[in-house]
C-alpha cells in the first residue's frame, strides 16, 4: 500500500490526483492538501472579469467531489517540508495547517511515499508597490474572485463613459519580470469588444503595456507561424490585431510602481515614465511560497528542495542566452536529491526564461518569466502520475514517461471577444513550446504548420468548447479521462 | 510591416458557415499537434 500526497488541487494537482485515482486500486490512498475549496477552470476567468460569465461557472467545490471518488482531501496549505522525517517521524512528510472549520490553525505532518508537488505560483503582488487588485483602480483576473471585481470595477467605468467620462483603460503586465502575457492579451481584447458592445468605444483610449521586447514575445521568444498561406512573425500578428482595434503599446517597460490611477515604469531605454489610468489591469509576477524543508535532524535544507519554485531535473547551470538548449528543460520533474518527490505545472522552478533576457540601461532586468500554460500543467501532472503509477506497480522507481516543453506542443486559444455570432478569438499552436534552435535553425525555433495563428469566430467557439470539456473532465463525469490534457 | 485586416478578410473571420468548417478543421488540427505525443528530449537531439 502506497500513500500519494498531492499538494494543490488546481490544474495540475486535479488532473494528477484524478488520474492517480483512477488508475490505482483503492488499497493505495491518494491524499489532496489544497487550502482551496473550490476548483477553477482559470482560462476562463477572462469573461467573469468582462461580465459575461458567472463566477460559478467556472468553479466546483472540491471535497464532494473527492468523497464520491475515494481520494481524501485537506483543506490545508502546506507549510514546510520534511522529506527524511525528523526525529518522531520516520516517514517523510508535509507539516500543513487547516484553513476552515474546527481544526483551523491546527498543524499536521502529513506523510507520503510520493509527494506531488503542485501548489503552482504565488501571486506576487507584494513585488509592486501599490498593485493590489481593487486598489488604486488596478485589478487583476488571475483568481475567479480577482476577475469579478476586476468587472465591477470595468462595468463602473463602462457606465461613467455613458455619461459622456473620457477613460483610459491600460493593460498588461504589473512587473519588469511577470508572465502569463497571453491572460493579459485575451482579457485586453475582450474588453475592447465588450466597450464596442455598450457602445462606448470611442469614449475610451486602450493601452498594452508589457515587459516584452517585441509585441507577440508571450514569453516564449514570439515565434514564427503559419498563418493562412502565408509566414508570419507574431509580433506581426499582434501589431495587426493591435492596429486594427486601436490599441496602443509600450514595451519593454518594467511597471515599479501603481499610485491611484497612475502606473510608474522604467523602459529598456532607461527612462523612468507613468502613464495614467481610468481602469487597470495589470498581471502580477509569481514567485515560490516560499516554503522551508529539513532534513531529520532539523537541519536546513531548502536550498536541496527549492531554488524560488521546486528544484526538478532541469539543468540550472548558468549560462548565456545563446547556449540555452532544450535539454536544460526538464523530462520528468523529479526532484534529484529526493526521488519519491516530483513538481509539475508551475511549480517547478525553469533552467531559465524562454525569452532573451534583456536589462535597461539602468541595469534593472525587464523581460517576460516562462509561461506555463494550463496545457503543459496538465501534461505534466499526468506524465509524474503515470511515473508513480508504474513505480508503485513495478515496485521499482519506472521513469519511462517523459515531457520536456522542448519536445511538447501547446494550444493556446486565446479568446478576443465573447458572443456565439460576435465573438472571436486566435487560436495559436505553437510546437515546441520552448523553441529548439537545433532541430528548427531556420524557423526561429518551431515546426511550421504545427506552429500556427488563426483569427475568427471558430476560435471563440473552440475557447468555449473547451470551457465545457475540460469542466466536465475536472468534474470526473463518465470517460473522462478520453479528453487530453 | 503592419496589416490590418480587410473587410474581406473580416467577412471570412466571422461568417458563421465558413467558420463552422474552420471551427471542425482546428479542432482537428489542435488534437493532433497537441495530443500527438511528447518526450524527452536528452536523447534524441544530439
Amino acid at each position: 500500500m502506497s500513500k500519494i500526497v498531492v499538494l494543490g488541487a488546481g490544474i495540475s494537482g486535479h488532473v494528477a490526483a484524478s488520474h492517480l485515482r483512477r488508475k490505482l486500486s483503492k488499497k493505495h490512498e491518494i491524499v489532496v492538501v489544497s487550502p482551496n475549496s473550490n476548483y477553477q477552470w482559470i482560462p476562463s476567468n477572462i469573461w467573469v472579469g468582462i461580465g459575461r460569465m458567472k463566477p460559478e461557472k467556472i468553479l466546483f467545490p472540491l471535497a464532494p467531489l473527492y468523497k464520491k471518488k475515494g481520494i481524501n482531501y485537506k483543506q490545508a496549505k502546506a507549510v514546510s517540508f520534511f522529506p527524511e522525517g525528523d526525529k518522531d517521524e520516520t516517514k517523510p512528510y508535509v507539516l500543513s495547517e487547516y484553513v476552515v472549520g474546527e481544526k483551523k490553525g491546527q498543524q499536521e505532518k502529513v506523510t507520503y511515499d510520493y509527494l506531488i508537488n503542485a501548489t503552482g505560483p504565488k501571486l506576487n503582488f507584494e513585488a509592486t508597490e501599490g498593485l493590489i487588485p481593487g486598489q488604486n483602480k488596478t485589478y487583476s483576473v488571475c483568481t475567479y474572485t480577482h476577475a469579478d471585481h476586476a468587472w465591477q470595477g470595468l462595468n463602473k467605468v463602462i457606465q461613467q463613459m455613458k455619461e459622456g467620462k473620457k477613460a483610459k483603460i491600460l493593460i498588461g503586465t504589473g512587473h519588469a519580470k511577470a508572465t502569463c502575457q497571453g491572460a493579459a492579451f485575451e482579457y485586453i481584447l475582450n474588453v475592447e469588444q465588450e466597450l464596442r458592445r455598450h457602445k462606448v468605444r470611442d469614449m475610451a483610449e486602450i493601452t498594452w503595456i508589457s515587459n516584452e521586447y517585441q509585441l507577440g514575445d508571450f514569453g516564449m521568444d514570439g515565434m514564427l507561424m503559419s498563418y493562412g498561406s502565408m509566414t508570419m512573425k507574431s509580433s506581426e500578428m499582434v501589431e495587426m490585431i493591435f492596429e486594427d482595434r486601436d490599441i496602443k503599446w509600450i514595451l519593454g517597460a518594467g511597471v515599479n510602481k501603481i499610485e491611484d490611477g497612475l502606473a510608474h515604469y522604467e523602459n529598456l531605454e532607461g527612462e523612468i515614465k507613468t502613464e495614467s489610468f481610468d481602469f487597470a489591469m495589470l498581471i502580477p509576477s509569481f514567485s515560490g511560497h516560499g516554503f522551508k524543508a529539513y532534513d531529520k535532524n532539523n537541519n536546513d535544507i531548502t536550498e536541496k528542495l527549492f531554488k524560488g519554485f521546486m528544484i526538478v531535473d532541469a539543468d540550472y547551470t548558468v549560462k548565456p542566452y545563446e547556449e540555452w538548449s532544450v535539454q536544460d528543460w526538464p523530462e520528468t520533474y523529479q526532484n534529484p536529491t529526493y526521488k519519491n518527490i516530483f513538481a509539475p505545472g508551475i511549480a517547478f522552478a525553469p533552467p531559465h526564461t524562454i525569452s532573451k533576457p534583456r536589462q535597461s540601461k539602468n541595469g534593472t532586468d525587464i523581460f517576460p518569466a516562462p509561461p506555463r500554460t494550463g496545457m503543459p500543467s496538465g501534461i505534466t501532472a499526468k506524465l509524474v502520475a503515470d511515473n508513480i503509477i508504474d513505480s508503485i506497480k513495478k515496485g521499482e522507481e519506472s521513469l519511462h514517461h517523459k515531457g520536456s516543453m522542448g519536445n511538447m506542443g501547446a494550444a493556446c486559444i486565446a479568446s478576443a471577444g465573447y458572443g456565439m455570432t460576435q465573438g472571436s478569438g486566435i487560436s495559436i499552436t505553437t510546437y515546441p513550446i520552448v523553441p529548439d534552435y537545433y532541430k528548427y535553425p531556420k524557423t526561429q525555433g518551431r515546426k511550421l504548420g504545427k506552429t500556427f495563428g488563426e483569427i475568427g469566430l471558430a476560435g471563440h467557439w473552440l475557447k468555449l468548447a473547451l470551457h465545457h470539456a475540460f469542466m466536465y473532465k475536472a468534474k470526473m463525469k463518465p470517460f473522462w479521462w478520453l479528453i487530453p490534457e | 510591416m503592419t496589416q490590418r485586416i480587410s473587410k474581406y478578410q473580416r467577412f471570412k473571420m466571422m461568417n458563421p458557415i465558413l467558420q463552422f468548417f474552420k471551427f471542425i478543421y482546428l479542432s482537428i488540427k489542435i488534437m493532433i499537434i497537441v495530443a500527438g505525443g511528447h518526450g524527452g528530449t536528452r536523447k534524441t537531439n544530439h
